[in-house]
């Protein structure tokens, strides 16, 4: 049994003046299971989930979304003008009605529940994406779209987010389209792997890319060597802060 | 309640109250998406549109809708999906549409209309067809903005998540624009220009100070508009004042009383 078509790309070109910047790139998203974009800086990543959620429409080729098709959004950039005085509570509530007690509990998850009141324009970088991390996660997305989740955040906080995001798709049962530049962490909660430079250069499970020639073209072959790092070597866990503990499992 | 109306105060108070509630709201909004100095453009070019109206023997309101609603549309198909209108184009835009207005206004006979007049309005001279058109406007208004309040206030916050998360934003910014233009087409006999675009962003200013989330930033708003409203009406009262201009200075009396006093105050910031 295949899971459920979200959405279906078909030969994905678009042009930005002369500057072709994505051509000819298609592929599925199936409910239930993560799709993670890598490349190279400039390789399109970004104007890609831009296409995807509706914000580019000038492209050309063919996008097919399920019928009333809801996503989360979690952009690489937020800039609230300093005019609007914004609270983390009512960030939660953008588009969507959602009770106090959601936003508690979706804060909750990603351990920033005391920056509840806080206002928007005095988090850091790392609280920020951490609080709109768990904003994708309600109204019961089909889909999270989420651009760089990880910038700004710590090093042993990434490892624990991208868990976060396995564990956000196993509850929901939602799609997850994850634009990241840390390879070797991302790899081991990845279901498909598009990779990407303008064109798709290759896709597929995560060990099959990362033996692709294209793939060690663009990123070196160590990336596989510290992929084996992270998934044999990794008998502790840390929290968001970066606290190690023992693992218990 | 008929014979009150007869009254030329309570005419004006009545119009007041209507023009500062529509004020805190759109107001906010225009703040929050970086538009108070549209409605200075819209403002200016509404000069262009009364001296329009007078020349072509029409009511100068339609004149100042019909070019108020051009600069609108005009504007929100250049606009790029990222970027707020450029402060080049709406100050080329202000400056244009006052010249014009200027030179339409000298070719009348110089008893038709004074340009103080349009600047500032004539809020005691308010008739009963003004506050007509007032209250339906302000009604209007007001549906709207409760209709789309979220979609609004996310548009405002975010563009990217708000499209990406089912609002039509290029909509929503267009029926905004079309907003503003009826605001300051129908409130500018009464209010004047400057008194429009001062009680769209003095009376916020304030607000912002003390808010924490936008919904009490424009009942903040509100407070600040009625106070400045009713000091200002007082004052030009009691000192022969102008009345459009006695309530934008008493707006930014308050709002420096305000500054002062909340200087180290920031909701939320702990």
């Amino acid at each position: 049994m295949s899971p459920e078509l979200l959405i279906r790309a078909k030969n994905i070109s678009y042009s930005r003046g002369d500057n072709r910047i994505l051509d000819r790139v298609s592929f599925d998203l199936h409910r239930a299971q993560i799709t993670t974009i890598i490349g190279p800086n400039g390789a399109g990543k970004s104007t890609l989930t831009c296409i995807v959620n509706g914000l580019i429409d000038q492209f050309s080729g063919e996008i097919e979304r399920a019928p009333g098709l809801r996503i989360g959004y979690l952009p690489q950039r937020v800039y609230v003008n300093r005019l609007m005085p914004l609270n983390v509570e009512r960030l939660m509530q953008l588009t969507r009605q959602v009770s106090e007690a959601e936003v508690e509990s979706a804060l909750a998850q990603t351990e920033v529940a005391y920056l509840k009141g806080r206002q928007v324009q005095s988090l850091s970088e790392g609280e920020l994406k951490r609080v709109l991390l768990a904003r994708t996660t309600l109204g019961n997305p089909d889909l999270i779209v989420l651009d760089e989740p990880t910038a700004g955040v710590d090093v042993t906080g990434e490892v624990k987010m991208y868990k976060l995001i396995g564990e956000f798709r196993d509850r929901l049962q939602c799609a997850v389209l994850l634009v990241s530049h840390d390879l070797h962490l991302v790899m081991s909660q990845t279901d498909q792997v598009l990779c990407l430079n303008r064109h798709l250069c290759c896709s597929g499970l995560p060990e099959a890319v990362s033996q692709h020639p294209e793939y060690q073209a663009l990123f070196g072959q160590h990336t596989g060597e510290s992929l084996a790092v992270y998934s044999h070597h990794h008998d502790h866990v840390h929290d968001v802060a970066g606290h190690q503990s023992d693992h218990n499992g | 309640m008929a014979e009150l109306l007869d009254n030329f105060l309570v005419r004006s108070v009545i119009a007041g109250l209507l023009m500062v509630s529509i004020a805190a709201p759109m107001g906010c909004l225009m703040v929050w998406q970086r538009l108070a100095f549209l409605s200075d453009t819209l403002g200016h070019a509404a000069v262009m549109g009364v001296g329009l109206g007078l020349v072509l023997q029409l009511n100068p309101m339609i004149g100042v809708l019909a070019v108020v609603l051009l600069i609108v549309i005009s504007l929100s198909q250049v606009n790029s999906f990222n970027n707020a209108f450029s402060e080049t184009t709406l100050a080329i835009i202000s400056h244009t549409g006052l010249a014009a207005g200027l030179i339409l206004l000298g070719a009348l006979p110089s008893s038709s209309i004074s340009l103080e007049a349009i600047l500032f309005g004539d809020l005691l001279a308010t008739t009963r067809a003004d506050l007509g058109m007032i209250l339906a406007t302000t009604l209007l208004l007001l549906f709207l903005l409760f209709r789309h309040w979220r979609s609004f206030v996310a548009v405002s916050v975010s563009r990217e998540i708000a499209q990406a998360e089912g609002i039509a934003v290029r909509k929503v910014q267009f029926l905004m624009y079309l907003m503003i233009a009826l605001l300051v087409a129908v409130m500018m006999k009464v209010m004047g220009v400057l008194l429009i675009a001062a009680m769209l962003v003095i009376p916020t200013s304030g607000a912002r100070l003390l808010s924490k989330t936008p919904e009490q930033m424009v009942l903040f708003s509100l407070a600040f508009g009625l106070a400045s409203l009713a000091t200002g009406i007082f004052t030009s009262f009691h000192l022969d004042w102008q009345t459009g201009p006695s309530i934008v200075l008493c707006a930014t009396a308050l709002l420096l009383i305000t500054l002062l006093t909340f200087r180290h105050f920031r909701p939320g910031s702990h």
